[in-house]
């Protein structure tokens, strides 16, 4: 019998991807809507020591018609057998309407018995794969409730309202790498697909390494998130054990000696965490013999978000999608050992840009530091040479300094203020929030638009749950196009440029950048970007096989 | 007199006496030397004054929140110059800037150049010590990169708080030599006597400090090469026109030697003649003496002798000697690019003389060097050029 978590993760792909492919949503358009996830549990009345959990899934708003609504019960009873416990629907039929171009709300309920500990996991499990949903999916919002025996908690994940601007961008801006198509191996049995396996890397520093003005930090972690079709998670049948024999080679995917690194399977994926966790994590081991290479516990996390996507000359149907996804689910350390040679490079080419940039960002922080340094030492040489009284109490009094060891602080840190201020300003994200506000100028808007499209990594400063989204930067359709019509793109460029969203703060610090960027955006320009944000966000993640090239290949 | 006769007889003077009077003249009607504009010899509170608003304002500026920087006029842009036929470039009063941010990326750097050479500055002022521009940059060789970067940041500064380089107690390197009927005292008290001998006497570093100059030379002589100068000092150039003074910059002349120049056309107001090879690149250096350069612009006050007249290698000399071809060159794409450009420079339109003989230049496409006169005979230049022209008013 499968679990509340499997079940519930089964529901919502099947939902996601219904509501994908049978809704028509233009291409320009995320989905959006609002999910409630809740489950009760009671004691069991049939089983010892056991929960008997009523699991709800209803939306919270409208999300599809009505005429298909008996066809999706029909089809997810077929597709979930293994559901045996009771599977309704309820649907709002007085107010369905053949007229209407809206939707109709539903509800799915089922029923399992579960011990309490494996509830406990499975809430975990179900948060976890909520977290890496919106990652990809801004516009979904979850409302994920358990109730123990009457001990309710709630948790929300979604993009909250902002409303105040935050001086410089702290998102993180993935690069995305050259698709690649995935090979099958031939002793995989399942489907015969009528179309690719179409594999796209994305690769981002956590945090920004815009954000961290005093320094530059070396990686230290590097975390994997694994996709499949319509951006929706994979979730591996081994998910208990996520370290594939694929991935427990750190080098299949990147080359780490070549940037001096030695990465080990980190396998302490506590789902206790509240954290949005990665399939598969490595860390980084100082290399014997190598003193220069010290651990670096403050480090940065190289994200890797791998997207597989499926790529047909016809109109793929649902019920390919799922098969895909049971593919991967399945066989998806066979078939990327199958593909390996063209994933590595794939990956291993945006890990360079990625850490070039990275370095190249060192460097100038480095410079910056030690022109700081420069400037501050010669005003103090001035100052404490002076002869002039006042000449020295006006420096002090202007600072408010007690004494020159205390203007001397001062006076470092309104410099780095200062600079670091400008210095972080100069990102793509800024430039699109002020194409935005340009736009925003030579058109009427409304100021009420509550909600960004874009994409945000939060974490919940009140120490509630933590809502992790995606922060996506503000990619041109032709940086994309840029991208992806050369085999080695002008990537400082489709840095800046491209964009795909996904960034997850593991650290602390990586939290404190990402609290500091939820606020990123006035309510009153996003409308403006909205339209222009999913349409790039679509063609990033959303859609990838409809605007790679036909033939990908190595 | 102060030196013993050696020269020719006072009639061979006659021209340069003559044209010395109209110099003279040329001085009264003009209202006698123009006003020191630009920068001027600060004293040293007015420096450390200057650097210590400077860095007031920074101050000020991060109180604000605001990213401090500096306005730097741009002195090496035609547009902020202008020419006067009495000094030559110097730059207009309202100038434009640029300017050099904290908070830039491209900028910081420099920025933080600037704030750490105004510091140095501060500490030579206050100690009443000197140091060249080269001593500045082997203090830190490493953060300011090369020389270049030093000499501009320098320069930038001299302009920006309106003060000559020497007021900031920085010193160009001396490189020029002078010989001939000159004698004064340092600053240190050294006694100079510069009397030809066989060997020269080096520009001293600090013109602002000599004194108690004493001369009785008819003429000045600026010679663009060192080797033409060691020719007239090994020809006795000195002894057979004396009384005449020798100069030489080794070719571009340093602040030092140009402001040496500059003293003695002040102290003496005797005719100044340069004598360069019949190429672009000498009539530029003579254009340097004469009227300026632009990088230097700021300063002109200080530095040109507008009075300077062009005694040789002339164009048309080379004609009237019937200098033979393979002792001409030929004009490389380079020269005639030079050429173009001082021909279009403000100060030639006033020259027409000048003028022609570039123009006679362009038009033959053919350069020479004053060693091309030793196709006469070996001491053609000491022995009857320059007496000749000396003479019989040859400059133009």
């Amino acid at each position: 019998m499968k679990g509340t978590a499997v079940t519930v993760f089964e529901i919502l792909r099947f939902l996601i991807i219904h509501w994908k492919c049978d809704i028509e949503v233009s291409k320009g358009v995320l989905l959006e809507g609002q999910l409630v996830i809740s489950i009760e549990g009671l004691n069991s009345k049939h089983q010892a020591n056991a929960l008997h959990c009523v699991t709800t899934i209803a939306s919270a708003g409208s999300l599809f018609g009505g005429t298909v609504l008996k066809k999706f019960l029909k089809e997810i009873q077929s597709i979930l057998p293994g559901i045996s416990a009771k599977l309704t629907w309820t649907s709002e039929e007085s107010s369905y309407s053949q007229d209407m171009t809206g939707v109709t709300p539903f509800q799915m309920i089922f029923e399992v018995d579960e011990k309490p500990r494996t509830l406990m996991t499975d809430c975990l499990v179900i948060k976890h794969v909520l977290r890496k949903i919106i990652m990809v999916h801004p516009k979904i919002r979850f409302n994920f409730t358990v109730k123990v025996n009457g001990i309710l908690s709630t948790e929300f994940f979604g993009r909250p309202k902002f409303d105040t601007i935050e001086s410089y961008c702290s998102r993180i801006h993935p690069v995305l790498g050259h698709p690649v198509m995935l090979f099958i191996p031939d002793d995989v049995a399942g489907m015969d697909l009528l179309g690719e396996l179409i594999l796209t890397p994305a690769v981002a520093l956590c945090p920004s390494p815009k954000v961290f003005s005093n320094q530059l930090n070396s990686i230290s972690s590097v975390s994997i998130f694994l996709y499949g079709p319509l951006g929706l998670p994979l979730i591996l049948s081994t998910w208990e054990q996520p370290m594939t024999t694929f991935f427990k080679d750190t080098s299949s995917l990147i080359d780490w000696k070549k940037y001096h690194l030695c990465m080990v399977p980190n396998l302490d994926l506590n789902l206790d965490r509240d954290l949005l966790l990665p399939d598969v994590s490595y860390q980084v081991e100082s290399r014997e013999g190598d003193q220069s290479q010290n651990m670096d516990l403050q480090g940065q996390t190289l994200l890797l978000f791998l997207f597989v996507d499926f790529h047909s000359a016809f109109p793929v149907q649902q019920m390919e999608i799922w098969g895909v996804y049971a593919l991967l689910t399945t066989h998806l350390n066979a078939i990327l050992v199958e593909s390996h040679s063209v994933v590595q490079d794939s990956i291993q080419f945006i890990v360079d840009q990625v850490l070039e940039q990275h370095h190249q960002a060192a460097k100038a922080q480095q410079k910056l530091q030690a022109s700081l340094s420069v400037a501050v030492n010669s005003i103090m040489s001035i100052l404490t040479g002076s002869t002039r009284s006042s000449f020295r109490k006006m420096c002090l009094q202007t600072l408010q300094a007690g004494d020159t060891q205390e203007f001397g602080t001062k006076l470092h840190k309104l410099f780095c203020e200062i600079t670091q201020h400008q210095f972080l300003h100069h990102c793509s994200c800024e430039v699109k929030q002020q194409l935005i506000l340009e736009k925003k100028d030579s058109a009427q808007s409304t100021e009420d638009t509550p909600d960004n499209s874009s994409l945000e990594l939060l974490t919940d400063t009140s120490g509630q749950a933590e809502n992790k989204r995606l922060k996506r930067g503000s990619p041109s359709v032709e940086d994309m196009r840029t991208l992806y019509s050369a085999r080695a793109p002008s990537l400082s460029e489709a840095a800046l440029g491209g964009r795909a969203p996904t960034a997850a703060p593991l650290t602390p610090s990586g939290r404190e950048a990402c609290e500091t960027h939820s606020r990123a955006l006035t309510p009153g320009r996003a409308s403006l970007g909205n339209h222009l944000e999913d349409a790039l966000w679509l063609q990033e993640v959303s859609n990838l096989s409809e605007w790679l090239s036909p033939s990908p290949g190595p | 007199m102060a030196f013993a006769p050696m020269g020719p007889e006072a009639s061979f003077f006659e021209v340069l006496d003559r044209h010395r009077e109209s110099l003279l003249a040329a001085l009264r009607r003009g209202g006698g030397e123009p006003p020191s504009g630009g920068s001027h010899l600060a004293s040293s509170s007015e420096v450390l004054a200057s650097i210590e608003n400077v860095i007031q304002d920074i101050i000020t500026s991060l109180a604000r929140n605001e990213a401090p920087a500096f306005m730097i006029e741009n002195r090496s842009s035609w547009e902020n110059i202008k020419f006067e036929d009495s000094v030559g470039l110097q730059m207009v009063s309202h100038c434009t800037t640029r300017k050099i941010k904290s908070d830039s990326p491209k900028s910081v750097q420099k920025f933080a150049l600037i704030l750490k050479i105004l510091s140095m500055i501060y500490k030579l002022v206050q100690s009443n010590t000197y140091a060249t521009k080269r001593d500045i940059y082997y203090t830190d060789s490493q953060l300011f990169g090369n020389q270049t970067v030093v000499d501009n940041i320098i320069n930038d500064i001299s302009c920006m708080l309106k003060v000559s380089r020497r007021s900031l107690h920085i010193l160009s390197t001396s490189k020029g030599l002078i010989a001939g009927n000159l004698r004064y005292i340092e600053e240190d008290g050294t006694k100079v006597n510069c009397t030809c001998g066989a060997t020269a006497v080096a520009v001293p570093s600090n013109i602002q400090g000599i004194w108690n100059l004493v001369t009785d030379a008819k003429f000045v002589l600026i010679v663009e090469k060192d080797a033409t100068f060691q020719r007239l000092l090994d020809d006795n150039f000195c002894n057979k026109m004396s009384p005449c003074i020798m100069i030489t910059g080794k070719g571009v002349p340093d602040l030092n030697t140009r402001l040496l120049v500059k003293k003695l056309w002040d102290t003496f107001h005797i005719p100044v003649f340069t004598l360069v090879d019949a190429d672009p690149h000498g009539i530029e250096i003579m254009c340097i003496y004469k009227y300026g350069s632009m990088s230097m612009s700021f300063e002109a006050h200080h530095l040109t002798v507008p009075a300077i007249r062009w005694l040789g290698l002339l164009p048309s000399d080379l004609k009237r000697l019937n200098v033979p071809k393979d002792s001409l060159i030929p004009l490389t794409k380079r020269d005639q690019m030079k050429l173009d450009s001082i021909l279009r420079r403000p100060y030639v339109t006033c020259q027409p003389f000048w003028r022609k003989e570039m123009e006679i230049m362009a038009d033959s496409k053919m350069k020479a060097e004053i060693q091309a006169l030793t196709f006469l005979s070996s001491d053609y230049l000491s022995r009857v050029y320059l007496p000749n022209k000396l003479k019989f008013g040859g400059w133009i």
